[in-house]
């Protein structure tokens, strides 16, 4: 056999071939990382590398962000992706039609003539938001260069139907389809995706040129880099194995990123506030950096020098008064939209005087991804895990039993009165109810919230009675509603479009204190809430009415569904006509005991007139916000 | 018993345990190194283990048969075509799914992991001819 035995060659080339033949592919053939199906939107490999990177040794970490909302705020429009129904029916909505539909894997808008352009096919390029609707959004112009423009129809996840910008954003009803046309570039690219680069093209002196968009994100959505901090140093810093064990063994800090939960009170806040608060860049000039270039803020910095969050008091933008801030917020600086969550953490004496940060109750890698929330934090224990003398006497704290949901600290303390998506969310200012402040400032009060058939007198008389002389009756109200009438209905037909949401929404609630009777009464009321001159309040009202009706077994459900809060206004006055006749009348047995309380004449029926002079104190001044 | 024809089985066998053993080094290196090519793609990553792991095995296989089917294995021309199958197959499984993993889509394998199925096909028939031989 000596003379057939494998030459040394032979044997070394054995051994080698299959690593040569794996660095030869690797080099010579396809480089999936640069694989790019966004059309030239990711830009990675310097400061920012991108999630994909980060799963290679955080594969855990990875699949529990993955599985947030914050993954997939922006997305391609797969099929996977896309939760619209494209099914190639007309949707008529606000004095025109669309059709979705889908051809050859592309999903398309057949749109109707708007503005100066005529009918037309959109495609979808972009689809922003996968939890509460979905925002598509259509590429004007080339992939370079070009702009990502909002098109009209939204896809509302929860309640599964198409609605239209003018109906999700709180606004008056209004027919022209151009109103919420504006660019992905220099809007939702923020605080939709991680490392956003706007690229808007300056002119020579510094001034916008026609709008020309090089835009390039990390990544769609937001990910790992947006919360700790570009990765590529991180990255290239471990890319040895034993740097990587070296690290684990040590435990020492590294530098290269960014640990959220060992930054101090201001930089961990800071975190979230670079997109839980609406802001301007500080100071204001700055503002074509940011569109040219994208956001400063880097995590681990706070957010003074890079931007200054909008309050109540600051000033318009170009000092334009019809764009202040004002109507954003409550009349005592709170804020009553959604995305003023900083705002509110910050304003709050359990920022300044305590040790809240937003990782006090929420969690980036785990919990219930609505929210991104321990379950155990949605109970009293958020509050009691530093207020524990209060756990330890609830009921001398509350005044209420304290199985009750009058003890509940969160619907006292943080309670339901922010705007957002169609929906009511919890205040994120972290403070105590005080009937006279809030019914004088014209914001929902926690008491009557709950209690929707007592008047503000009573409120204020039970604050006085349990904590002090310090809480005093309120002595007006800012529409001019009887302070003897339900603080609750007072504020559904006669306050602003904010209130009449917040209480459209309270009147639903499972928790609120009401026998049967009761709730009968609020849902004769909230049918009236039906006529509302803002859809998303219309919406909000029906929600309310189903929630209930279901709750109490009614069997209305048919009817109240067949009452399309987004119709023409000749179907909508008269499903409204037929629902003020017939709803009362079902619910007569219930209702007629209650005599002339919560709005009802005597016999059961809705005294309309009594309702029709709340109604006429609402004010004119039009409140329309966005996002 | 046909030495040449069991010389070729044991040189297949050896040169299959040469070769992946090595590769099996590459890829943990790939892995440790966290190489961004090797890791994006998942079809790749996923038929290069297979290549490594089917080399490995149908290495040994054939220094198994070398060694036993003198012994246990006494239809010389059942033993002899076994040999040749078994050799040929060991080579085209790995040699298929390697060559699956290079220059693939990115759902599917390359056409070289054709060479799978006909590797199968020649080990399987191999394993039938020794059943009916022993």
């Amino acid at each position: 056999m000596g003379s057939n035995a494998a030459s040394p060659f032979a044997i070394a080339g054995a051994l080698v071939i299959a690593p040569a033949a794996m660095g030869l592919a690797l080099w010579l053939g396809p480089d999936p990382t640069r694989i790019d199906p966004s059309g030239g939107l990711l830009a990675r490999g310097g400061e920012h590398i991108g999630a994909d990177a980060c799963r290679a040794c955080h594969p855990e970490q990875h699949a529990s962000w993955d599985a947030t909302f914050h993954s997939s705020m922006t997305q391609l429009p797969t099929r996977e992706n896309v939760r619209g129904r494209f099914d190639g029916d007309r949707v008529t909505l606000f004095g025109a039609s669309a059709r979705p539909f889908e051809r050859d894997g592309e999903f398309c808008f057949e749109l109707p003539a708007i503005g100066a352009e005529p009918a037309r096919v959109a495609t979808v390029a972009l689809a922003v938001g996968s939890r509460r609707y979905q925002q598509y959004f259509e590429l004007v112009g080339d992939e370079v260069g070009g702009a990502y423009r909002r098109l009209p129809l939204v896809w509302h996840i929860g309640d599964e139907r198409w609605m239209h910008m003018n109906g999700v954003f709180l606004a008056p009803d209004n027919n022209d389809w151009s109103r919420h046309q504006s660019l992905w570039n220099e809007n939702c690219i923020f605080c939709h995706n991680t490392a956003p680069s706007p690229g808007l093209e300056l002119a020579a002196d510094g001034e916008p040129a026609p709008k020309r968009f090089d835009s390039s994100v990390a990544d769609l959505g937001i990910s790992c880099e947006a919360c700790h901090g570009p990765g590529g140093e991180h990255a290239r810093k471990h890319r040895s194995p034993l740097a990587r064990y070296g690290a684990h063994h040590t435990r020492g800090e590294d530098d290269s990123i960014v640990d959220p939960l060992a930054l101090d009170q201001a930089q961990a806040t800071a975190l979230c506030g670079q997109c839980h608060s609406q802001r301007l860049p500080s100071p204001p000039e700055k503002i074509w950096t940011y569109m040219e270039s994208g956001p400063t803020f880097r995590p681990g910095d706070t957010l003074a020098g890079h931007v200054e969050p909008i309050r109540r008091d600051t000033p318009p933008l170009g000092g334009d008064a019809s764009r202040g801030f004002e109507e954003r917020f409550w009349s005592d600086g709170t804020a009553r939209l959604t995305a003023y969550e900083f705002l509110g953490v910050t304003q709050s004496p359990c920022y300044g005087g305590g040790e809240l940060t937003c990782f006090s109750c929420h969690v980036m890698h785990g919990g219930d991804v609505h929210g991104q929330i321990e379950p155990r934090m949605r109970t009293d224990a958020a509050c009691t895990q530093c207020h524990v003398e209060i756990a330890a006497d609830v009921r001398a704290h509350t005044h209420h039993e304290p199985a009750s949901s009058g003890s509940r600290c969160l619907d006292c303390h943080m309670p339901h009165m922010v705007y957002g998506v169609v929906e009511i969310h919890r205040s994120h200012r972290i403070e105590s109810p005080d009937t006279r402040r809030d019914v004088e400032g014209g914001r929902p009060h926690a008491c009557t919230q709950c209690h929707i058939d007592r008047d503000a007198l009573w409120a204020a008389d039970r604050m006085r009675e349990w904590w002090g002389d310090g809480y005093g009756r309120p002595s007006s109200r800012p529409d001019g509603a009887p302070l003897d009438a339900p603080e609750a209905l007072a504020s559904l037909h006669a306050g602003d479009a904010v209130q009449r949401a917040v209480y459209a929404w309270s009147l639903g609630r499972p928790e609120i204190a009401l026998d049967e009777r009761a709730r009968a009464a609020a849902a004769a009321n909230l049918i009236v809430t039906l006529g509302d001159g803002y859809p998303s309040v219309r919406v909000i009202a029906r929600r309310s009415l189903l929630a209930l009706d279901q709750r109490a077994g009614w069997g209305l459900r048919a009817r109240l569904e067949s009452f399309d809060p987004l119709a023409t206004p000749e179907a909508r006055t008269r499903a409204l006509y037929e629902l003020l006749d017939e709803v009362p009348r079902a619910l007569a047995s219930r209702l007629a005991p209650l005599g002339g309380s919560m709005m009802l004449a005597p016999g059961g029926r809705i005294d309309l007139e009594r309702v029709r002079r709340l109604l006429d104190l609402q004010s004119d001044h039009v409140i329309s916000i966005g996002e | 018993m046909n030495t040449t024809e069991l010389r070729l089985v044991l040189k297949v066998g050896c040169a299959l345990l040469a070769i992946s053993l090595p590769m099996g080094v590459a890829l943990e290196a790939l892995h440790g190194f966290k190489v961004a090519q090797w890791l994006a793609s998942p079809m790749r990553r996923e038929l290069w283990r297979l290549a490594h792991a089917h080399g490995s095995m149908l290495g040994i296989l054939c220094l198994l048969y070398v060694a036993l089917a003198p012994h246990h294995v006494e239809d010389q021309r059942a033993r002899v075509r076994a040999g040749r199958e078994l050799a040929l197959g060991a080579v085209l499984m790995p040699l298929g799914f390697f060559a699956g993993g290079v220059l693939n889509f990115e759902g599917d394998p390359s056409l070289g992991i054709l060479l799978v199925p006909v590797g199968a096909l020649l080990i399987v028939s191999a394993l039938v001819r020794v059943l009916r031989a022993v």
